[in-house]
Formats: structure tokens, C-alpha cells, sequence
């Protein structure tokens, strides 16, 4: 399906030549303030790149500072050391120019307005007129066609999570932003909804920073998988899917997938299983 | 006892009559528990054989609205009127107040506790001063209705404001809303129920509250009814006062009850 572009104004050309890639991270730092003495490093020493119409997923244990590298990059918190962009300009910036999409592990689905309102909730946060044509061909791309005029609460948890996808994708984001979105859902539904964010992937090649703590969900969706740790977060191991898109399910039964989800497992927990100090 | 023959019998007195009944009945199908109370204080009277002045029955209160149902419709009516455009004054205040201290913390710091001192004071404290203020008339009611409900609707509205569903905030700001935009879209529609709550707890308090300063200026509506037949020992005319007051506040509450229950429905 051909989606149509809408762009929002944007005054000069900011995505400068394919040099700058859409996101870099400098040796990134982030310390939370406990209280008056305390202070906790959540992250350290982080630096990455995710090209253009790259999907590259962060990888980790909850606690890693996965979320909060994706935070920072959302421009909801700032670094405490080194240098942050997105599409060459501060996160901030992108965001007063509605370049990002995002979407949670919570929906945030406003409950008082319909599905199809909430979907074109962005247009009116960007004083942009509302092309209900764009809204419905979302809502169909994420299979809720039908459901338009239901409320948030008259839908299972995958269906909200479509929703707030529709709604991430709604402006032809320059970045979509990923926060373990389906990391609520049972396991039958967050493998179905893996395999329709990929088809969805597909069809859009919008640069995509996933955070997630399920290894097969990395593997399948990415293109590049960065692995961290914590205490405090940093990246210990990067990895590249080889997988062409768009990718089958079936992929997930092959010995080369279960050779990635086995390499990363044993990259999250190195000693487990091996004996080994 | 007599009942007094000042506004009596026209044509269309079954109509209301029947439609107080119908009040009435409702009533008595929620609040048994008060009917109980009022079953003993009737036999309580016939048995103790005390007179009108001193404690009259309330079946005679009854007939007491029933006969005069021209002067407690008008009187109730006023206090009714001054309730409503009280409250709506008083919300609207106390809502413009909670907007204000959720953009500012300025604001927030000036404001809360002026609401806090303003709710502490008594109403019958605040009549003399208000009087003094506005005048000795139906507007210095009005303006004691209005500071009695500014405070719940200062405090919800402000709760509700900040009460916004999970990440909403986050996804606000990564679109790049401004302020007006999370106002508008996200603070005040979240505050709705909230707002809701305040205008339940405001409903209940407002008719009472106008006629403590009905009672306080003896110019208009429950309040001077009651505090006119009080003085001239009508203690029959004076619970009729007070029972109309206390129907209209009922029904009112009742009806913010049902209307908070409809936007909940919607909302949550």
C-alpha cells in the first residue's frame, strides 16, 4: 500500500546529506539525582548511530537504561554528559517540529476521544488540517478498519497498541521511537504483533530505535541489534540481522535465527548455563 | 391547627400535586430509612400531645407546602435560582483559579492558600462582610453560594488537571504540543470527571448554603420564608420551608449524581 506523504512544514531541509545519520549519540552520560547526596548513573558512556531508514533495537534487561537512552533521544530527558542528536538537530527541536513518533508500553489512548480521533490526535498537536483519508488508511495499515468510532476501553490491549502505532506513523515521522510497545501483551499476540509492526516496517522504512527486552522481537525486526547492560547502562555487544525484508515468519523458524537469539541471549547473561566464573 | 388560606385551589393544583407525589414516592423508595424517622417523630408528637410551637407534626408540614404550594414554589424557586447561578459562578471562579495554578506555580502559591483561608471561614461569618460589599440583597446570596462551591471545584479542578492518563504527558510533549495545546487537549478534558465530582459535592451544599444567607439577610427566597414564620412562632411554616429545601436539594443532588455518572461512563 502506498501511503501518502505528508509532511509537516518544515521551515529549512533538516535531514542534511546521507553523512548525518538520523540519530547519533556521542558518549552520552545520564545520572538521576537521588536526593541531595545521591546520585544514580543510569547510563554511561553510551555512543551509537542509526542511519536513515535504519530499524536498529536496543536490547536489555529492565533497569539496563534502554528507556532512558530512548527518553533522552525523545528529547523527555536531557543528558547529563556528551552530545545527543537527532536528524542533525537537538531532540528538542525535532519534537517542536513534530519530526518524531513515538509509542509506549502504556498506549495512551486518550480515553474520551474515539479511536479515529485519538489516530488523528497529531494533526491537531502540529495546527496541521486533519486529512481523515491519512487517518483511515492507518487505521486499515494497522488492521482496526471498523473500529474507528469505538472508544479505547472497547478494545483488547494489541488493538490499543495498533492504535498508538497508527498514531506514531501519523505524520510520516523522520523517527519512530519504540518503548517496548508490545511489552504488556501475552506472548501469542506480541509475536502476531511483531509480524504485523514488520509488514507495517515494511511498507514505511521510517528510521525506527526500538527498546525491548525479548530477544526475538530484536531479531526479527531490526536491522542491527545493540546490546546493553546496567548498572551503569552501556553497550556491550552490537550485532547485525542479515535478514532480508520484507521478513516471513517463517524466518523466526530458521537455524540461523535461533543462532542470533542464542548468540544475544548468551551476550544478556554470559554465564548462564556455561559454568563458567 | 389551621392551615392559613393565602394561596389556595386553582384549576391546575392536581397537576403539581401529582407530580410532588410522584417526588415524593421516589423519595420514599431511597430514603425509607428517613420515612422511619418521620413515622416516629408523628407518633412521637400524638403521643406526647406537644403543641405546633413547640414541635408540630410533619404530616401538617405536609399539608402546611400542600396549601401554600404558590408561596414555597415562588420561595423555593428564588433560593433555587440564586443556588444555580451561584454555583455556576463559583465553579466557573474555582475552575479559572485551578487553570491558573496549573500553569503557574505562582500563581499556585498565591492561590491555594487564599482558597484554603476563604473555605475556613463560616458563611454566616462571611454574610456581614459580603453585605457590606455588594449590598443587603439576593446578590450578596448569590455571592456566598458562589465562595462556598469555589473551593471543591478549586481543588478537583486542579486534581484533574494532573490527572492524565499514563505516558499522555510524555506523548504531548514528543509531539510537540504547546501549552495551550496541553490545556486544551489533554489537562482540561482529563479534569472533566474530576470537575464532575466537584459539581456532585457543590449541588449539595449550594441550596443549604443559600439559605443560611437567605436567613442571615431576611430579603428572598427559603431563607426569610423560615426565618419570617420562626419569628411570628410558625414553626409549621418553617419546616415546610425546610422540607421544600431540603426536596430541591435532593432532586439536585440526585441529578449531579446521574449526570457524573454519564460523563464517567464516557470517560473512564
Amino acid at each position: 500500500m502506498s501511503v501518502a506523504s505528508i509532511q509537516p512544514t518544515a521551515p529549512e531541509p533538516i535531514i542534511g546529506t546521507a553523512g548525518i545519520p538520523a540519530i547519533n549519540l556521542d558518549r552520552v552520560g545520564k545520572n538521576f539525582r537521588l536526593d541531595a547526596r545521591r546520585e544514580v548513573k543510569a547510563v554511561s558512556d553510551v555512543s551509537m548511530n542509526v542511519g536513515k531508514g535504519a530499524f536498529v533495537a536496543i536490547l536489555g534487561p529492565s533497569g539496563c537504561g534502554k528507556s532512558t537512552i530512548l527518553r533522552m533521544i525523545a528529547s523527555l530527558d536531557e543528558p547529563t554528559k556528551g552530545t545527543l542528536s537527532v536528524l542533525g538537530t537537538t531532540p528538542a527541536d525535532c519534537a517542536a517540529n513534530h519530526r518524531m513518533g513515538i509509542a509506549f508500553q502504556d498506549h495512551a489512548l486518550l480515553p474520551w476521544l474515539t479511536i479515529f480521533d485519538n489516530v488523528a490526535l497529531p494533526y491537531r498537536l502540529a495546527h496541521l488540517k486533519a486529512d481523515p483519508g491519512r487517518v483511515a488508511q492507518l487505521i486499515d495499515l494497522v488492521g482496526l478498519a471498523g473500529f474507528e468510532k469505538a472508544r479505547p476501553k472497547q478494545l483488547s490491549g494489541g488493538m490499543r497498541q495498533r492504535a498508538a502505532i497508527a498514531r506514531a506513523l501519523l505524520l510520516n515521522p523522520d523517527v519512530l521511537l519504540l518503548d517496548e510497545p508490545f511489552g504488556a501483551l501475552d506472548a501469542v499476540t506480541r509475536r502476531q504483533m511483531n509480524v504485523e509492526l514488520q509488514r507495517i516496517w515494511s511498507e514505511q522504512r521510517t528510521t525506527t530505535l526500538l527498546v525491548t527486552h525479548s530477544v526475538d522481537e530484536a531479531v526479527f525486526l531490526a536491522d542491527r541489534v545493540i546490546v546493553m547492560s546496567g548498572r551503569p547502562g552501556h553497550i556491550i555487544r552490537e550485532v547485525a540481522i542479515p535478514f532480508e525484508r520484507p521478513r516471513h515468519p517463517d524466518v523466526m523458524r530458521t537455524v540461523e535465527f535461533h543462532h542470533l537469539v542464542n548468540e544475544l541471549t548468551e551476550a544478556l547473561h554470559p554465564t548462564e548455563g556455561t559454568g563458567a566464573p | 391547627m389551621e392551615p392559613e388560606q393565602g394561596v389556595t385551589a386553582e384549576p391546575i393544583d392536581a397537576n403539581p400535586l401529582r407530580w410532588l407525589y410522584s417526588i415524593f414516592a421516589r423519595f420514599v423508595a431511597r430514603f425509607w430509612g428517613v420515612i422511619i424517622i418521620l413515622g416516629a417523630w408523628q407518633a412521637w408528637v400524638l403521643i406526647s400531645g406537644y403543641n405546633a410551637i413547640v414541635l408540630p407534626p410533619p404530616l401538617s408540614v405536609l399539608h402546611q407546602v400542600a396549601t401554600n404550594l404558590g408561596l414555597f414554589a415562588f420561595a423555593g424557586l428564588q433560593t433555587l435560582a440564586v443556588a444555580i447561578i451561584g454555583t455556576v459562578i463559583g465553579m466557573l471562579l474555582g475552575s479559572v483559579a485551578a487553570i491558573l495554578a496549573w500553569y503557574s506555580r505562582l500563581f499556585s502559591g498565591l492561590l491555594t492558600p487564599l482558597a484554603l483561608i476563604f473555605t475556613a471561614v463560616p458563611a454566616v461569618a462571611l454574610v456581614p462582610v459580603i453585605a457590606r460589599l455588594l449590598g443587603y440583597d439576593i446578590r450578596t446570596v448569590i455571592a456566598i453560594v458562589a465562595v462556598i462551591s469555589f473551593f471543591p471545584s478549586f481543588v478537583f479542578t486542579g486534581s484533574g488537571l494532573r490527572a492524565l492518563p499514563p505516558g499522555s504527558a510524555d506523548l504531548f510533549r514528543v509531539n510537540g504540543a504547546s501549552t495551550w495545546m496541553q490545556l486544551r487537549y489533554l489537562a482540561l478534558p482529563a479534569a472533566v470527571p474530576h470537575w464532575m465530582v466537584a459539581l456532585r459535592l457543590g449541588a449539595a451544599s449550594a441550596v443549604l448554603s443559600a439559605i443560611i444567607a437567605e436567613f442571615a439577610m431576611g430579603t428572598s427566597g427559603l431563607g426569610s420564608v423560615f426565618s419570617e414564620a420562626r419569628d411570628s412562632f410558625d414553626m409549621t411554616r418553617a419546616l415546610g420551608a425546610s422540607l421544600v429545601a431540603t426536596i430541591i436539594s435532593v432532586i439536585g443532588f440526585l441529578l449531579a449524581i446521574s449526570a457524573e455518572r454519564i460523563v464517567r461512563d464516557r470517560w473512564d
